[in-house]
């Protein structure tokens, strides 16, 4: 059966069907629509808007618009407005209605009509297709304001009509109910939602009415709530703070702060997430933030790790929140490591172990560096401030009082007795960590050109003696500090290795020369030695005159002889106070045992002289070795002490004038004796010389520096000068001024570089000279 | 494949795939807003034979993606171009051809509302006012002061 339809005609009549139809959608959708009614308000709708004769029923229109229409004029207005005043009817009795409601009951109310309403609008919107397809966007299309699609007309209705009216009732509930909440209460969260969701479709595009934007939802509920948010945290921190700890209001705003944040994902717009929190931030850290500072020293001191964090969480949310900590944080820092560092320096005294300093400094640093990782997220700017700390009480402590020179002499020795042959050597893991940590430090030294000098020096005696643990251990550490520093920094201490494989095979080739001329091993002497390159080896030339002994003269020629056959022109300086050998005593008469004897050349050049005589004067030996009594003296009381030689009387120590005798009862519970001792005084000096070269060495560095800088720069002030020699110098040491000065003059003096005329301020150019 | 039945104004059922008949939009929205429906759905505006023309086009353009929602893209607009089945389908009387758009505007069915009006706008294309007129059996309705006027206006348009 076809519907009734209305005389397409007559617009009473076919408003007045339209109206049936839709007031049944508004009010009783539940039954279900019946597709005659739905097939007959379409049919009704387009046979309206194609009706010739309405056009001149409504010639009012043709008038208003007439200068507009470039085409055919469709029909429409009429429906439309009819609509408009059908949903002004209907949405005033719903505000009649609301004012019987409030709060949750409100709520209730409003969320069902929406929902009844909106569903409507999509029925209502499909039946009126006709004229949003034609009328509609003829009038949208001709740019007129305030003409909507059919669906989007209901929502405008509903904002001016009834939401304009109802909002501040409606959202003071919702305050209510979210309060209720915060308080503890359940609450039905679906409720808030649904709120949330209509605000938001109210919210409609002006210029384009498919668009939707924020814009009601934003003033008419986010800005109410983030205002009700702000008072009722006001309200709490303020009387939580009074009643309780800080440690325990903190724990209270980050209880809050999370449960904001769950709020958001559980009934929100996503859109408020930012200004809540900001909101929240605001009010429950910024407003505390200086009474949380003040508990930050506190927790330092007393090492409260998830306190901290839970501190450097909440601060770290609000800008800015964070620069007072790390103030704090460094100088705490700071101090922890000197008070260290007092503490051993106390205890140790001058003859402090290295091994105590560097895991004093170490100690702090690893502390502290959890610290920084735990709590605060191994944040770049803290580790900053702990790096800052570290270098400070690294270099500039109790035990660097005299000279920062101290922290990097103390890390090299440490280095030195990790990677020397001990009874106790560590493991290899165990090795391999100590030396990670030993650049840990390295990282803070400033003067890392000290470190280097007493690192190459012990490196020196390592291999001279033989006394490295390690190939490995060993190369592992230069190539940490490699990386650290660069190819040139270790680029003698790998020469130092090289040197000794190259006097490895050396020694192969000597030997075989030696069978050759068909003379091996001659004299009985067991021969081998190393050649080092001069300008790679921190090593001195001996400062005493020696007389070669008897016994070796023909060892020392013969190879003299190989070396200038092998290498002409090369010189061959022979270090005589770092040889050592060993002779066998056969002497001894209390026991069968042939003791060996350990000793330096000048102690092996003394021995020998008993060979010949059982009794020998102090002038003889000084005469036959030609030692200074620097050497002579102290070899002599280590043989007495060990009861090698015995004084004979009236002697009664070690001077001019006595004389020695040989103990034929010598006794010792080891076969070998080791009597080749370094003296005490012998090491003190040679600290104070390494030091002192370093001196040297540093002016050379920046004078180089200067001339490198000035080579490129050709004319420069005389104070950019001096900066950017500290940049240059800065990763070796941290150059002074006055010392950079100096290097200056020299070079003026020098003439490499000279004062140009008429520039007060000091300008330098550098003279090129081509040698 | 569920099949409806469509009744005409003409009172004749007529049995058709679903999926062909919400080629209309009309009824397509019909059936999700009422729901499944078992009698036969009313078009009071359209007779057995359009509907049945209708149809047949459906059928063959069941296929076809659907239509974006609003698509006045310049090609559609500009281009007079109809593809050969739709040209043949459109070789019909004058009187069915206007049925057939007239059907189309009211069921919602835009591509075929496309169709229909660039055949006839392709009926229009290259002719004189007169031969216009006699194609589409148009009496001239303007005094010859009144034409004269219309031409001068629209010089601009010549050539």
């Amino acid at each position: 059966m076809q519907p009734k339809t209305p005389n397409r005609e007559d617009l009473v009549q076919t408003w007045a069907y339209l109206e049936e139809g839709v007031e049944k959608i508004m009010k009783d959708l539940n039954s279900g629509v019946d597709m005659n009614t739905y097939m007959g308000v379409y049919t009704a709708v387009h046979n309206f808007c194609t009706s010739q004769k309405a056009v001149n029923s409504s010639p009012q229109t043709l008038q208003n618009n007439g200068a507009v229409h470039r085409g055919a004029h469709l029909l429409g207005e009429d429906l439309y407005n009819n609509l408009i005043g059908y949903l002004s009817r209907h949405l005033g009795t719903l505000k009649t209605d609301s004012e019987s409601h409030a709060d949750e009951a409100l709520l209730a109310f409003y969320i069902r009509e929406w929902d009844r309403y909106t569903t409507a609008a999509k029925y209502i919107n499909h039946l009126f297709r006709y004229l949003n397809r034609h009328w509609v966007k003829r009038e949208m299309d001709e740019g007129k304001k305030n003409i909507y699609d059919v669906y989007t007309l209901h929502l405008v209705r509903w904002r001016c009509d009834l939401f304009d009216h109802v909002q501040k009732h409606v959202m003071d509930g919702v305050l209510k109910l979210v309060e209720k909440q915060r308080n503890g209460e359940t609450i039905e969260t679906a409720m808030v939602k649904s709120i949330v969701d209509s605000f938001v479709s109210l919210g409609l595009d002006e210029s384009d009415s498919s668009k939707s934007t924020l814009d009601v939802y934003r003033k008419f509920f986010e800005k109410p709530f983030l205002e009700a948010t702000t008072l009722y945290y006001q309200m709490e921190s303020k009387q939580f703070v009074a009643e309780n700890s800080v440690v325990e209001y903190m724990k209270k705003a980050e209880t809050r702060l999370n449960e904001e944040e769950g709020r958001v994902q559980m009934y929100l717009h996503p859109d408020i997430f930012q200004p809540l929190m900001k909101t929240c931030q605001k009010v429950l850290i910024q407003e505390h933030a200086s009474l949380l500072r003040e508990e930050f020293q506190v927790l330092l001191d007393n090492d409260r790790q998830s306190d901290l964090q839970r501190m450097y969480n909440l601060l770290s949310r609000i800008p800015d929140g964070l620069d007072p900590l790390r103030t704090k944080f460094e100088a705490h820092v700071r101090r922890a490591g000197l008070s260290a560092v007092d503490k051993i320096a106390d205890e140790g005294g001058d003859n402090l172990e290295p091994k105590i300093y560097v895991d004093a400094l170490l100690e702090v640093h690893a502390q502290y560096k959890n610290l920084v990782d735990v709590a605060f997220k191994s944040e770049a700017e803290f580790v900053r401030s702990l790096d800052n700390a570290c270098r400070e009480f690294v270099n500039r402590n109790k035990v660097c009082k005299s000279a920062s020179t101290k922290s990097p002499e103390l890390l090299a020795k440490y280095a030195d007795s990790l990677l020397r042959k001990s009874a106790k050597s560590a493991e290899e893991a165990d090795l391999e960590n100590k030396l990670t940590a030993i650049m840990t430090v390295f990282k803070y030294v400033e003067d890392k050109d000290v470190f280097q000098k007493f690192y190459s020096k012990m490196l020196a005696k390592r291999l001279v003696n033989f006394t490295s643990a390690s190939d490995d251990a060993e190369t592992s550490m230069i190539g940490k500090l490699k990386e650290a520093c660069g190819f040139e920094y270790t680029n003698k201490l790998q020469r130092m290795f090289q040197d000794m494989q190259i006097s490895k095979d050396l020694n192969d080739s000597y030997k075989a020369w030696l069978e050759g001329k068909g003379e091996s091993a001659a004299g009985g002497v067991d021969f081998t030695c190393q050649v080092l390159g001069t300008s790679f080896w921190p090593l001195n030339p001996p400062t005493t005159p020696f007389n070669i002994p008897e016994v070796i003269v023909q060892t020392y020629t013969r190879f003299v002889n190989f070396y200038n056959e092998k290498h002409n022109g090369r010189k061959l300086t022979w270090l005589w106070h770092l040889c050592k050998g060993e002779l066998k005593a056969s002497y001894c008469k209390a026991t069968k045992i042939p003791y060996t004897f350990q000793v330096s050349t000048y102690q092996m050049a003394m021995l020998l002289l008993f060979n010949d005589a059982t009794t020998v004067s102090h002038e003889e030996i000084e005469k036959s070795t030609g030692l200074s009594k620097e050497y002579l003296e102290p070899a002599l009381m280590v043989f007495l002490k060990a009861k090698v030689l015995t004084l004979v009387a009236p002697a009664k120590k070690v001077e001019p004038g006595s004389s020695y005798a040989l103990n034929f009862d010598f006794k010792s519970k080891k076969i070998r004796v080791n009597l080749n001792m370094a003296v005490r005084a012998e090491q003190k000096q040679e600290v104070e010389e390494t030091h002192k070269t370093i001196e040297e060495d540093r002016k050379l560095l920046m004078q180089s520096a200067i001339v490198r800088i000035m080579k490129a720069r050709k004319v420069l002030k005389h104070v950019v000068l001096v900066q950017e020699t500290i940049a240059q110098i800065k990763s070796r040491f941290t150059p002074k001024i006055p010392d950079i000065k100096k290097c200056i003059d020299i070079l003026l003096e020098k003439e490499y570089l000279e004062r140009l005329d008429g520039e007060r301020l000091g300008m330098f150019v550098l003279k090129v000279y081509t040698s | 494949m569920s099949e409806i039945k469509l009744l005409s104004s003409d009172q004749a059922t007529i049995t058709v795939q679903k999926e062909v008949a919400e080629r209309s939009i009309l009824i397509k929205n019909m059936l999700e807003d009422v729901g499944e429906v078992t009698e036969a759905i009313p078009i009071p505006n359209v007779n057995e034979s359009v509907l049945k023309k209708v149809i047949e086009w459906c059928e063959h353009h069941k296929g076809d993606p659907p239509a974006q929602a609003d698509d006045d893209s310049d090609s559609r607009k500009k281009s007079t171009d109809i593809d050969e089945w739709d040209q043949k389908f459109m070789q019909v009387d004058q009187e069915m051809l206007f049925e057939i758009i007239l059907a189309a505007n009211y069921l919602d069915i835009k591509p075929l509302l496309d169709v229909g009006c660039k055949t006839v706008a392709n009926m229009i294309k290259g002719k004189s006012p007169d031969e216009i007129r006699k194609t589409f059996n148009i009496q001239n309705d303007f005094t010859p002061e009144e034409e004269e006027q219309i031409r001068r206006e629209n010089e601009w348009a010549e050539e």
